[in-house]
């Protein structure tokens, strides 16, 4: 009896011990931006802000141009994914759904494109943004993002339209719809947690991406990964500022995927097993 | 303490003295300004927008605003764009910007003023030197800012470090006077050490470079030197040993990690805590009056292994270069001529730091400026040399040699390793 | 259409209504096998129209991926044969130098350190994210519903975070003076480690640098693996159990045959991802101690950009982006023929 208590607890446990693992860095983040500096820089952490303070929030918002960050980001981003998305949807179709001459190629090209190095590409990225006079804008940004994104895109798609049931479509078309009513009629609603999954994602990496627009957009266009990276060295070790510019920086991640976190999930979790 | 004051108000005096002799060059500045006042009034800048790239911390308090204030009203219409630029990672972002005439005017290290002139990004000025009031530079600022005979950018100001103390903290280890030479210092901070209230005798992070610069200087030593046509690095000396000794009998009082170096965090930040003895800093690292007061610090140069002689320093400061691709040069000169004028060049002294005239250097005011005014004598400047620059580029090997033999590292392997290094970057080819 | 029986399903809509519709199935049709079907349809008229329509469809993707991705590659090969220092990239000067640079690179024992560096490294995430991720799948399997939810909180945080803030948050964590990290330790009788510097030796840098990784990453090997694991048949498991296999013997024989494809996905897409981490390794500690912590990523940037060796900076992306390849190659070949079963 008492064994078995034992047997069916530690995996409770277990379960427990990883989600501190897993929280703290998170929980430590937030917290540490409610609280006033004195009990930042403390020898003996405080662990719940009952004092807690705003100022950090009105140093992190008040720092300048941070509206203007916050409009790039989201223009950035939000245009990325979309215009992957629109494109993804086209390519994947084609090579979930047709035997054609090059689809072997394509599909080659997708999964290297995928792995491309964009970190170690800043330099070419650079050049030709500035031969091309393309530089503190938000256009060329948004094209690179979309690229970065892009492949994942085309193969996540691919996988959720292969499994749709051909029968499905084709039942729709023996009721009068065409091919492409029967794709928007059919397809598409059942794409719906792999265009969330692949959003999510394209919205992280977007959202993300530092090495290119610091390179890039010098004086216009600059996104908040900058704004973030400008804390750590305009406040030294103004912990409780820099914090609070990460939670901000967190907060529409996070609060993305509370929301598609089922479909996500799922769709990430298809994508990648049927990959 | 008080023989120090003693000293500093002697050496003030004595600038006083020199601002009076120089006071004759100041009216002739005067004049060639009104006289090319006139002339520029023909100049038209409306609707133009002049791009000025200045870096954190480096314009002295209501600079900025004075000189816009003038230059908009001397030219009306036209517009300056001042933006202020972080030091991380500041030569990539130099060098981008020149490449792509974004920017007209840029302020630059005067470590770094060759670098950035070889690679053609700067404007030969050589001709304007006169128009803009060159002929009373400072020599020993002014050679920072030539290359090949050529002047690449106009002197804004340098400055040097010096020790700063917390008075209170002084007080409660029962101290008194600034220390006469290095043995002093020692005992002043082994004292702090033990005070109530201290919880770093010295705020030291081992990355300190430029002090180290300042101890080797001291010493007769070069941080590298051109043998025949290679360079080599200055490390393995017998001098930069020493040097390296008193850096490291400082640093052992202190707390601060062997591996950062005094911006991150910025020391400012940390002295302001109150429970730091001293640091050794620049006249804008102060913290903010409200953390730390001003009239609780008190400043003396490093001392020398002598009383006679202050530690050298490192002779930082920053020039004024217009960016070759600029489409704004005429513009951009003319804003040199007005952003150094006696006026604005004034604020420069009052807010500490040493204006680029001997003229001016009696309106340098202020605690901190009379202790690094002496100590200046002892300046000294990296080797003026276009490679240098790449020296400083991240991972500065001079850093890394630092935190490699503070931690204790074999010293001669060490500074061989780093030697071949600095050699390594100054021969490379452009 | 008897030709193509075996594909009826795909043949079924061939009714003709709409350009697209008739256009696809062709296309579907006219593959290796399709002759026949080919010459009958141009009678037709639309056998053009059938044949482009798949790459209409890819003309979007083809174009943006040779303008944004193949452009770059194309310029980061070409800049890689160039001496493209500081003065050129003002001057706009194009100085071809042929292999200098990689000679440069191939010779230099830095190099190579680093490239020895970066696959251990890559080794040492990919190993423990698999294994931990695989065993906090399995953990999330055996929960119950309340538990689970309360562990997938906790890793679908983990896995948001954005690394910038991440990084961030772990400097943070990992400070000498005020980071929690250290009180920890040093409240439970680790006394040495009270004001210990995490960035002052390589190791314990890289124990940073790697439980950062593996804390975002495992949450994205977890959800996959418990996501596979559902769709295992539980009369797999009790068939298993009936034959008396243990823990490890049920997923060596039922677990891991099952997800094979699983595996095979999520390693190579955690190899890459770790193999070009630069991000992390760059603002833990700008690969120091004395660059003890550079991976080639973060080699590229420091030698290319910061140091202003743009050329150099190529050729070593270059280098990275072969080695890139030649790990894929092995994992394309499987891929390549999944998609012929497909």
């Amino acid at each position: 009896m008492r064994r078995s208590l034992i047997g069916r607890s530690w995996p409770n446990v277990i379960a427990v011990v990883l989600f501190v693992f897993f929280i703290f860095p998170v929980y430590w983040m937030v917290a540490t931006s409610f609280k006033k500096d004195g009990d930042i820089i403390s020898k003996t952490p405080v662990f719940i802000p009952f004092h807690g303070t705003l100022d950090h929030y009105v140093t992190a918002v008040n720092a300048k141009n941070f509206w203007t960050y916050v409009a790039n980001s989201f223009t950035v981003t939000v245009g990325a994914v979309l215009a992957s998305l629109v494109i993804a949807t086209l390519a994947s179709f084609a090579i979930a759904r047709m035997r054609f001459r090059g689809r072997k190629a394509f599909v080659l090209v997708v999964m290297a494109a995928q792995m491309a190095p964009w970190e170690v590409m800043t330099i070419a990225v650079y050049m030709i943004s500035r031969d091309n006079e393309l530089l503190n804008s938000l256009v060329p940004l948004t094209l690179f993002y979309m690229m970065m994104v892009l492949p994942f895109t085309i193969w996540t798609l691919r996988s959720f339209i292969a499994a749709v049931p051909k029968e499905l479509e084709e039942s729709a078309m023996v009721d009068g719809c065409t091919r492409t009513q029967a794709f928007v009629k059919v397809i598409f609603p059942l794409l719906a947690p792999g265009l969330m999954s692949t959003s999510l994602f394209g919205f992280i990496t977007a959202w993300n991406e530092f090495p290119l627009v610091l390179i890039l957009n010098k004086e216009q266009g600059q996104t908040l990964p900058l704004w973030l990276s400008s804390f750590k060295t305009a406040f030294g070790n103004d912990w409780g500022a820099t914090m609070a510019a990460s939670t901000m920086f967190a907060i529409p991640v996070l609060v993305l995927f509370v929301f598609l976190q089922r479909k996500a999930v799922g769709g990430l979790t298809d994508g990648a097993v049927k990959g | 303490m008080k023989r120090q004051l003693i000293a500093a108000v002697g050496v003030a005096a004595m600038v006083v003295g020199l601002a009076a002799c120089g006071s004759d060059a100041k009216k002739e500045g005067g004049d060639s300004g009104s006289s090319t006042a006139a002339s520029s009034g023909k100049k038209d800048y409306n609707g133009k927008t002049l791009k000025v790239w200045l870096m954190t911390g480096s314009a002295p308090k209501g600079w900025t605003d004075s000189v816009k204030a003038e230059f908009e009203s001397t030219y009306p219409g036209s517009k300056l764009d001042f933006q202020e630029q972080v030091w991380d990672g500041i030569g990539q972002k130099i060098t981008a910007a020149l490449s792509e005439g974004s920017v007209d005017v840029v302020e630059v290290g005067n470590t770094q003023t060759a670098g950035y002139a070889a690679s053609g990004g700067l404007l030969d000025i050589t001709k304007d030197k006169a128009y803009l009031g060159g002929s009373d530079w400072a020599a020993n600022q002014n050679e920072a800012a030539v290359l090949d005979g050529k002047q690449y950018a106009a002197p804004w100001w340098v400055s040097n470090r010096v020790v700063a103390y917390n008075k209170d903290l002084w007080a409660a280890a029962g101290l008194k006077d600034a220390p006469k030479t290095l043995e002093e210092f020692y005992g002043n901070l082994e004292k702090l050490k033990g005070t109530a209230g201290v919880d770093d005798a010295i705020y030291m992070p081992g990355q300190e470079w430029y002090v180290y610069f300042g101890l080797l200087t001291s010493e007769g030593g070069k941080i590298a030197k051109k043998e025949g046509d290679k360079w080599v690095g200055g490390l393995s000396s017998p001098e930069a040993k020493k040097a390296f000794e008193t850096y490291q009998k400082l640093q052992s009082y202190s707390k601060a990690p062997k591996d950062k170096d005094e911006a991150t965090p910025q020391q400012k930040d940390v002295f302001a805590k109150g429970n730091v003895g001293t640091m050794i800093g620049l006249g804008w690292e102060l913290p903010k009056e409200e953390e730390l007061s001003a009239s609780k610090i008190g400043f003396f140069p490093l001392p020398g292994k002598t009383a006679d002689k202050a530690s050298g320093v490192f002779l930082g400061g920053s020039n004024l270069a217009i960016a070759q691709n600029s489409k704004n040069t005429d513009m951009a000169k003319d804003f040199l001529k007005v952003a150094l004028n006696d006026k604005n060049e004034g604020l420069v002294a009052a807010a500490g730091n040493i204006p680029n005239k001997e003229s001016l250097s009696g309106q340098v005011a202020g605690d901190f400026a009379k202790a690094a005014v002496p100590a200046s004598k002892q300046g000294a400047i990296t080797p003026n040399t276009p490679n240098w620059a790449s020296v400083e580029d991240k991972p500065n090997p001079i850093k890394e040699f630092l935190t490699a033999a503070l931690q204790g590292g074999d010293y001669a392997a060490t500074a061989k390793k780093y030697d071949d290094e600095i050699a390594k970057r100054l021969n490379q080819k452009q | 259409m008897a030709v193509h029986s075996e594909r009826v399903h795909t043949q079924s809509p061939d009714s003709g209504k709409a350009a697209v519709a008739s256009i696809e199935t062709s296309a579907v049709g006219g593959g290796a096998n399709g002759t026949p079907k080919k010459s009958a349809r141009s009678a037709d008229g639309r056998s053009f129209g059938a044949k482009a329509a798949p790459y209409l469809l890819l003309l979007p993707a083809t174009v943006a991926t040779l303008a944004l991705l193949g452009w770059p590659l194309l310029k980061t090969v070409l800049l890689s044969f160039q001496n493209l220092n500081r003065r050129q990239l003002v001057m706009h000067l194009t100085e071809w130098n042929g292999f200098d640079n990689y000679k440069e690179q191939l010779t230099d024992p830095d190099f190579w350190a680093v490239t020895g560096r970066t696959v251990a490294f890559t080794l040492v995430n990919v190993v423990l994210i698999m294994a931990g991720g695989t065993l906090v799948g399995l953990l999330l399997n055996r929960l119950g519903k309340w538990m689970r939810l309360v562990l997938s909180v906790g890793l679908l945080m983990a896995w948001a975070m954005p690394v910038v803030a991440a990084t961030t948050v772990y400097t943070w964590l990992f400070d000498q003076q005020w980071g929690v990290v250290n009180w920890f330790l040093d409240k439970f009788g680790w006394h040495s480690m009270a004001d210990y510097n995490w960035m002052s030796d390589q190791y314990s840098t890289y124990f940073v640098i790697i439980l950062l990784i593996v804390w975002q990453s495992i949450p994205f090997v977890a959800f996959n693996m418990y996501a596979g694991l559902t769709t295992i048949p539980k009369e797999l498991y009790e068939a298993a159990r009936m034959d008396g296999a243990g823990a490890f013997k049920i997923f060596g024989s039922v677990v891991f045959p099952s997800l094979k494809p699983f595996f095979l996905a999520t390693t190579f897409l955690e190899v890459i991802w770790v193999f070009k981490a630069f991000t992390q390794v760059y603002a833990i500690n700008a690969g120091g101690p004395e660059n003890l912590t550079r991976n080639l990523p973060v080699h590229a940037f420091l030698e290319g950009s910061s140091g202003q060796h743009y050329g150099v900076g190529s050729a070593i992306a270059v280098l990275t982006i072969l080695m890139l390849v030649a790990l894929m190659a092995y994992y394309f070949r499987i891929m390549l023929k999944q998609e012929d079963e497909l």
